[in-house]
């Protein structure tokens, strides 16, 4: 019987080396640089941040995640040459896919962001913004951070599509900078992502210094006029109208806007309750998981640790902060021609970048340290949408300059 | 899609983000339009939709007061045709805060 194990000792010893060899651990020794225990490392700041802090931990937390799990070498999850010359390698994907290469397609393929605009459509009320459509101007001049972001970027020696996906950041709308990304820099998608999300996180310690700086007491203590009633026919109408126009005059924004407003119409029309539902909870925590840890995914020590997403980082500030300049400098403008009863608190530009409904809680709380009895929620809410589909419209229109 | 094949330099970079902060604010200057335009159609359907008008009762208060006698005569001659069957349910937890003695009476300090 024991002439059976005669091939003996040494096939036992190959196996066990060959197990040994396909441990993560002996990819952790043989490859690890200091880069990847740098992202690991990145990884688990995120993670403390996400969860001890509440920096947007819906979104860091995944993001995290999928930086660890494609920087912990052995597991095989994600491949970054299936996506490399920022196109899908369709030839070899099925041979090589790991779980997170699927995944990643829901990102490549333009489908999470949309997604995610259409449950925070459902989530939105856009009657401030039907109610005042002034802010519409806020929203725009907003937008100013990603137009400045993009000539720094370039100036830093960033391609102009790359400096077009950096720039886009200043929108503070984390969908439409992954979408605008994905299109024309994929290579960057980690690091944007990252800094879109973080930034969005420190809305309220970027801002209100910028606003206080730009802003007089005077002005901070301006208590606007009550909002007119907004009908249930007009909230219906509006999702439409704004769809077909800007389907019509930019088709590159209409994904966006598109599913933004489709999500809207389904919350206004009240007769499709069930979807409302399904896509504010259930479709959007799905494709959040699926984003989220997909994006982290690309952040590998290659792509991420180097002097570019420093650079980036840096840029995400300045987007910030020009598009929170844009929105109270054009509101201080507005009001050089309002009258007295029609005044705009100028915090509420602040707003203007997307960020929502951070943004709108900023200008609130900078609002109420002024005059406890002023409430600006509902007028910064209005700002706040415009610079949704303001950051989409801005998208559509980077895309087709350089898409 | 349409794709600026330029070589792209420093003119072409300010000039794209010119023109693109220009286009977004034409779009949503032009939105605003729109709106207002469609803001002042539903406030003017408001104000010209007719306002209720006061109609007269078609009946006299008498008559109302007729009915009313009569409605409630016929409701006090009616009874509500209860079951016959009693049951009595056996309760299987009796103590319940709701029905406690102790819970029910104001506790009084108790001086040490």
């Amino acid at each position: 019987m024991w002439s059976v194990l005669s091939s003996g000792p040494d096939f036992v010893l190959d196996s066990l080396k060959t197990f040994a060899e396909s441990t993560g651990v002996a990819g952790l020794l043989a490859h690890m640089g200091w880069g990847t225990l740098a992202m690991i490392c990145v990884a688990f700041v995120l993670l403390y941040l996400a969860i001890k802090h509440k920096f947007e931990p819906l979104l860091l937390l995944t993001i995290a995640f999928g930086m660890l799990l494609t920087n912990l070498p052995g597991a095989n999850m994600y491949h970054t040459e299936l996506f490399a010359g920022g196109h899908v390698h369709w030839d070899i994907f099925v041979a090589k896919a790991g779980l997170l290469d699927y995944l990643y397609l829901g990102v490549k393929l333009g489908i999470y962001p949309c997604l995610i605009f259409l449950g925070v459509g459902a989530m939105t009320d856009f009657g401030p913004l039907i109610a005042n459509p002034k802010s519409f101007l806020l929203g725009a001049a907003a937008q100013l951070g990603i137009f400045m972001t993009f000539i720094g970027a370039y100036a830093l020696g960033f391609s102009p599509a790359e400096s077009a996906s950096i720039g886009i950041i200043g929108g503070a709308d984390g969908p439409t900078s992954i979408y605008l990304t994905a299109i024309l820099a994929p290579d960057l998608l980690g690091p944007i992502a990252v800094a879109a999300y973080s930034y969005m996180a420190l809305v309220p310690v970027i801002q209100p210094p910028i606003m206080r700086l730009l802003t007089t007491e005077k002005e901070r203590k301006i208590k606007m006029r009550q909002l007119r009633p907004v009908s249930k026919t007009e909230k219906i109408l509006f999702p439409l109208i704004i769809t077909v126009i800007i389907a019509l005059l930019l088709p590159s924004a209409a994904p966006l806007v598109g599913c933004l407003m489709l999500g809207n119409l389904m919350k206004e029309c009240g007769v499709v309750d069930r979807l409302s539902k399904t896509v504010q909870n259930e479709l959007m925590n799905i494709v959040v998981i699926f984003l989220g840890i997909t994006v982290g995914a690309t952040a590998t020590a290659e792509a991420f640790i180097n002097a570019r997403t420093l650079f980036i980082l840096l840029l995400g500030v300045i987007a910030f902060s020009f598009g929170t300049a844009g929105g109270v400098l054009l509101a201080k403008l507005m009001n050089l021609f309002a009258k007295d009863g029609n005044k705009i608190n100028p915090l509420i530009g602040s707003a203007g970048v997307s960020a929502v409904p951070m943004a709108a809680r900023v200008s609130q709380t900078e609002g109420q340290k002024a005059d406890p009895s002023n409430f600006l929620l509902m007028h910064a809410m209005g700002p706040n949408v415009a610079g949704v589909v303001g950051s989409a419209v801005a998208a559509g229109i980077l895309l087709s300059f350089l898409g | 899609m349409n794709i600026l094949t330029v070589s792209w330099g420093w003119s072409e970079i300010l000039w794209v983000a010119l023109i693109g902060l220009c286009l977004v604010f034409i779009l949503l200057v032009a939105l605003i339009f729109i709106m207002k335009l469609f803001g002042a159609c539903f406030q003017l359907r408001v104000k010209r939709s007719p306002q209720p008008v006061k109609t007269q009762p078609i009946i006299s208060q008498e008559e109302i007061a007729a009915i009313a006698t009569a409605l409630k005569i016929y409701r006090s001659v009616l009874h509500d045709r209860e079951s016959e069957v009693v049951t009595i349910l056996s309760i299987k937890r009796a103590y319940s805060p709701w029905n406690s003695k102790i819970h029910g009476l104001t506790q009084l300090p108790l001086r040490k």
